[in-house]
């Protein structure tokens, strides 16, 4: 058994054939790998690959190079499936059918005992809050209901990993909540977890680890904490005394505003920063507090979004 | 096995909630009725006329039918409805086979209803049993659903949404005119069905029994041309990026 849950090494994908074959990859040289137990979040802006990667997840559309596993097998190796619960970007389905009856087509298609599936139905759509619209065609639901519905048939198999594709789109506050919890409980009941978003707020409270994809390309994946945990320090001093710190570290402030009656410092962690503090105090700088300065999920995606950009210009331009 | 019978499923829960299929069912009725105000321009023959109208509009149902299949399965590739579909454990080809089986089994449906009520209007027109000659020929119009079907589902898969259903109609109409296209068949070399195989209008007019085994060949002859489609539509199908 893999140790990932979701591995990928150098998966690519270019749309097209032959001739009308694009020229830049929609996703370039991936290499991904999700251990176990983790809500993944996979980050990026329109157009980035992040749908093409979990089609390709999914089997739903080919590989041009590069592979992946999921579960240790490939993808779309029909037990792996069987494991797995699907919610699509935009969920779309038969629109003459009852909720009931395509949950019921759902459960068939994943070969759950005809004696378990009312049961299995009725729980998700209770856990979505669509009981009252069981019987209500799809084809009368608003955006939000279809994403609830699509929720319920991802969940239907209890399975091991849940691949959800923009699943907080469409959904109205209240609808959101509910989500973030229904993804919390999966991941405490073990399931685990990979969706792609681009609302970063929930993102960040929900997710152990995030990869952000821009261009199609991976451009920084790992541990949420470890990325956003290691810039600098902050540091509160008494109004007046911010000059101090200027004349000491002038090239190591990031920023510096007034707050609460006193000064707050941004700094840049370097290896005389203790230093430079001793001898802050040492001229009377009057602190209040120190703490280290985390940079918010909003900011980190931003900057690494921009590095990216100045990057790619810069090699456009052969500097 | 149960996978191509749920997808199967959708298939003919959609088409028998179209309402346009029971007007359609009531049109054909009608129009079989109507056959018995001919009397004057059939020279009497309004029986005959009957029982003709009777199996070219069970044919027209039946290739309506089939036709609806060419804008199920683009439409649920293009809308994404196939996608949740197959990310769940479902073959391709099982996909394919249970969208053919589907429509197959409407077909069967529509066309034994269209049966059915051809039987009774005869009855009350006639005052006459229909014969064992007719009940054959409406049995193969019937089952010529099941090659119909593969060959509407294979050009789904190959061709473009927008000409689908033209280009199926053409296809149905070429493999209905195997005996007096005999010459171009060669060019399509057995890639369309040869649905004349299943046209027996003069026998059942004239009242010539048909032999069981010859229908029973047909319907072999029909699950291997369903076969050959299917497989071919399937390993095209298996190669799509599915949006």
């Amino acid at each position: 058994m893999s140790e990932y849950v979701i591995s990928t090494e150098n998966l690519s994908k270019t749309y097209g054939f032959l001739f009308w074959k694009k020229e830049k990859p929609s996703l370039d040289k991936l290499t991904l790998k999700i251990p176990k137990g983790v809500v993944f979040g996979f980050l990026g802006p329109n157009g980035a690959g992040k749908t093409t990667t979990i089609k390709l997840f999914m089997d739903l559309i080919k590989p041009s190079s590069g592979t992946v596993s999921i579960l240790g097998k490939p993808a779309g190796d029909i037990e792996v499936k069987r494991k797995i619960g699907f919610l699509p970007d935009a969920p779309a389905f038969s629109q003459y059918l009852k909720a009931y009856e395509f949950l019921m087509i759902c459960a068939k298609l994943l070969r759950i005992p005809s004696s378990e599936r009312k049961k299995r139905i009725e729980e998700v759509l209770a856990k979505v809050k669509m009981t009252e619209y069981a019987k209500s065609k799809l084809g009368g639901f608003s955006r939000g209901m279809l994403q609830r519905i699509g929720i319920a048939q991802a969940m239907l198999n209890k399975p091991e990993i849940l691949i959800l594709d923009e699943p907080l789109t469409g959904l109205d506050p209240h609808g959101r909540q509910e989500l973030k919890d229904i993804i919390i409980a999966q991941k405490k009941a073990g399931t685990n977890v990979f969706f792609s978003s681009h609302i970063l707020s929930d993102v960040e409270t929900m997710c152990d680890q995030i990869g952000i994809l821009h261009r199609g390309k991976l451009l920084c994946h790992g541990e949420l904490n470890s990325l956003l945990s290691e810039k600098g320090c902050r540091v509160m001093i008494a109004a007046g005394k911010e000059d101090i710190a200027k004349e000491l570290m002038p090239d190591s402030i990031k920023s510096h505003k007034l707050n609460n009656g006193g000064w707050e410092l941004e700094f840049d962690e370097d290896e005389k920063f203790k230093e430079k503090l001793n001898l802050m105090k040492e001229k009377e700088g009057n602190f209040i507090t120190i703490m280290p300065s985390t940079e918010n999920l909003e900011t980190f995606f931003f900057r690494t979004i921009e590095n990216n950009i100045k990057t790619v210009n810069l090699n456009a331009e052969g500097i | 096995m149960n996978e191509i019978l749920a997808i199967a499923g959708g298939t003919w829960r959609r088409i028998l909630r179209m309402r346009a299929v029971y007007f359609l069912i009531l049109c054909v009725m009608v129009l079989i009725a109507s056959a018995i105000n001919y009397d004057v321009l059939s020279l009497d023959h309004h029986k005959d006329l009957m029982i003709d109208f009777s199996l070219v509009l069970n044919t027209l149902a039946v290739v309506l039918i089939v036709i609806s299949v060419t804008f199920e399965i683009p439409v649920e590739l293009r809308e994404g409805v196939a996608s949740t579909l197959l990310s769940k454990p479902l073959g391709r080809t099982h996909y394919l086979v249970g969208k053919a089986l589907g429509t197959s089994i409407t077909g069967l449906i529509i066309s034994a209803i269209i049966i059915a009520g051809f039987f009774i209007i005869f009855n009350f027109a006639f005052g006459e049993r229909i014969s064992m000659a007719m009940l054959q020929s409406h049995v193969l119009v019937a089952l010529s659903v099941i090659p119909m079907s593969a060959m509407a589902v294979f050009f789904s898969v190959i061709i473009p949404e927008m000409i689908t259903p033209i280009v199926t109609a053409i296809a149905i109409w070429f493999a209905f005119s195997t005996s007096a296209l005999a010459n171009v068949k060669i060019l399509y070399g057995g890639i369309l069905p040869a649905l004349d195989l299943y046209n027996f209008k003069s026998f059942a007019v004239y009242g010539e029994k048909i032999n069981w085994d010859y229908i029973g060949l047909s319907i072999l002859w029909g699950l291997a041309f369903s076969t050959f489609a299917l497989s071919l539509a399937s390993l095209i199908f298996r190669q799509k990026d599915i949006k």
